[in-house]
């Protein structure tokens, strides 16, 4: 990650990746035969490629080197497979790292990374698996996570004797998930705790301060399954996510504790160690496995946080990343993101035929979000009659007040003729 | 005693013909005195409800409770937020007037009755 990256990034390499892209798959799919597995390496080179080129420069044989990667990478996928079990054993014995004397040890380890799994057990709801977590494995109170999700205690206390009582019920065991299930299992305790994540940072702004404790409980518990599991690639890009998004929390709100957008943040006060360190996460994780969303969403952040100002943010790049997101982890908020880089790079007006797409996605129809950056890049594209209007629905369907307050604001900032 | 002070109105189309600087001035009155009432203990609970667009009224209609889109109330005056307050009456007053001076929307202070 370096600020080279700004300058030598142009559209032409997401055109050159897309090109070489079904070259390399094919190659490689003739070779190897699993085509499943084989597109899954070429789409963890692509991202390889994505990050490392624009600093290292495109290399003379650019096809040859995504193979390369791409094979590598199929290689240790299938490596990975039978060697999972050894290897997460290895990290368990390996002394190094952040274990200290007064540790339990292994088999602390060892049930910390049981139990985790059990509290995100996919027999249960959501909100019942973060609460969980967050009891059983943070050791928060139940006062303190009732305070934290803004519901009597009573509620929440509730909450967590049916959790407990549905894990019985499913007739579950205190040992890990077998290993057929274990990526599956692992991929809903990451969502969980990046909804713990998000529980607190979208709220920051909101009075109730307390909320802030989620974001630092998710980031304490996120580092220490990467602890666990040093070897998982979407561990380590969750981990480099959060500490990446969360390294913008003093610049995100005003003293009054009103949004201010990314765009106009002041990016000195930003958590320059924090992201440093999300970075550098990153760089070691990229490559040595599977590509997967987080890792993904944690390079678009990284892309954002090295950008000195708004004018200097990587678009072509971040727009190449949201397509190689779109591919692996496809959805409507995703193409939502998609299409605020694309009018970025390409114009207001490509943007928003990107949106069109979206009008008829039921997941789509009731959130304020479509309304809001419709309203961003009509705004954009100097329509502001038009753009008022979806702020002004936007405002109205969404459920967080700071967000009802930035969007009322922008809708009336755009009842008068722009300044200048 | 508790009292339960009602803000009727405030949000969404009865801003919509407010000047930016009306509304940023109402915006950061009202999240100081939050944080007012919140720094002298005088509040017990408060919250901002949402649009009163997305509301859905149940009524009783034709023998069967029947659920409609909308809010009870006329939009423009339908609930927007509550603040529950343990204080005196005269001081409960006080601050629903504060805000009134502030957003020019109708507030009600109701007692709570003990149970």
């Amino acid at each position: 990650m370096s600020a080279a990256r700004a300058t030598t990034s142009t559209p032409a390499l997401g055109d050159l990746l897309r090109d070489l892209a079904p070259q390399v798959l094919g190659a490689l799919t003739r070779r190897h035969a699993q085509f499943d597995a084989c597109e899954d390496a070429v789409q963890e080179a692509l991202l390889a490629a994505t990050v490392q080129w624009p600093t290292d420069g495109v290399p003379a044989r650019p096809r040859a080197w995504l193979y390369t990667v791409a094979s590598r990478a199929l290689v240790d996928h299938w490596r990975t497979d039978s060697a999972r079990r050894r290897r997460e054993l290895q990290a368990a014995l390996d002394p190094v790292g952040v274990v200290g004397p007064d540790d339990r040890g292994r088999a602390g380890d060892d049930d910390t990374l049981v139990l985790l799994f059990l509290c995100c057990h996919p027999a249960l709801s959501p909100p019942s698996q973060l609460a969980l977590t967050l009891r059983a494995v943070g050791g928060l109170s139940t006062a303190e996570i009732a305070a934290a999700f803004l519901v009597p205690e009573g509620t929440m206390s509730q909450r967590i004797r049916r959790a407990k009582q549905r894990i019985r019920d499913t007739g579950a065991r205190f040992t890990l998930p077998p290993p057929d299930e274990r990526a599956g299992r692992l991929r809903v305790v990451l969502h969980v705790l990046y909804l713990i994540f998000n529980e607190g940072y979208t709220t920051r702004a909101g009075p109730h301060l307390h909320r802030t404790d989620l974001t630092t409980e998710a980031i304490r518990l996120i580092r220490l399954l990467h602890r666990l599991q040093p070897a998982a690639p979407e561990v380590a890009g969750l981990l480099a996510l959060m500490l990446l998004t969360d390294a913008r929390r003093a610049a995100r709100t005003d003293a009054d504790g009103s949004i201010v957008p990314l765009a106009e943040q002041d990016r000195t006060r930003w958590d320059h160690t924090a992201i440093a360190e999300g970075q550098a996460l990153l760089t070691r994780t990229l490559g040595t496995g599977l590509v997967g969303p987080y890792q993904i969403q944690a390079a678009i952040t990284a892309l954002h946080d090295e950008a000195a100002t708004a004018d200097d943010t990587d678009w072509p790049q971040i727009l190449a990343l949201y397509d190689l997101l779109s591919h692996v982890d496809p959805g409507p908020v995703v193409t939502l993101s998609r299409a605020v880089a694309t009018a970025m790079v390409h114009g207001p007006k490509a943007g928003l035929a990107l949106l069109g797409t979206l009008g008829t996605d039921e997941r789509m129809a009731h959130t304020h979000r479509l309304e809001a950056v419709r309203g961003h890049l009509l705004e954009q594209s100097g329509d502001l009659p038009a753009a008022r209007e979806c702020y002004l629905r936007a405002a109205q369907a969404t459920g967080s007040l700071p967000e009802r307050r930035y969007l009322t604001r922008r809708a009336a900032d755009l009842r008068s003729p722009p300044p200048g | 005693m508790k009292y339960m002070i009602m803000m009727f109105g405030g949000v969404g189309e009865s801003l919509a013909d407010r000047s930016p600087e009306w509304i940023s001035r109402m915006q950061a009155t009202m999240m100081t005195m939050d944080r007012e009432l919140r720094e002298s203990g005088e509040v017990v609970d408060s919250r901002h409800l949402m649009d009163p667009t997305q509301a859905t009224t149940v009524r009783f209609t034709g023998g069967a409770p029947t659920p409609t889109d909308g809010p009870f109330a006329e939009i423009k005056e339908s609930l927007a937020g509550y603040w529950i307050v343990e204080t005196t009456k005269e001081r409960a007053i006080e601050i629903a007037s504060q805000v009134a001076a502030v957003v020019e929307y109708p507030m009600e202070v109701r007692g709570i009755m003990e149970e």
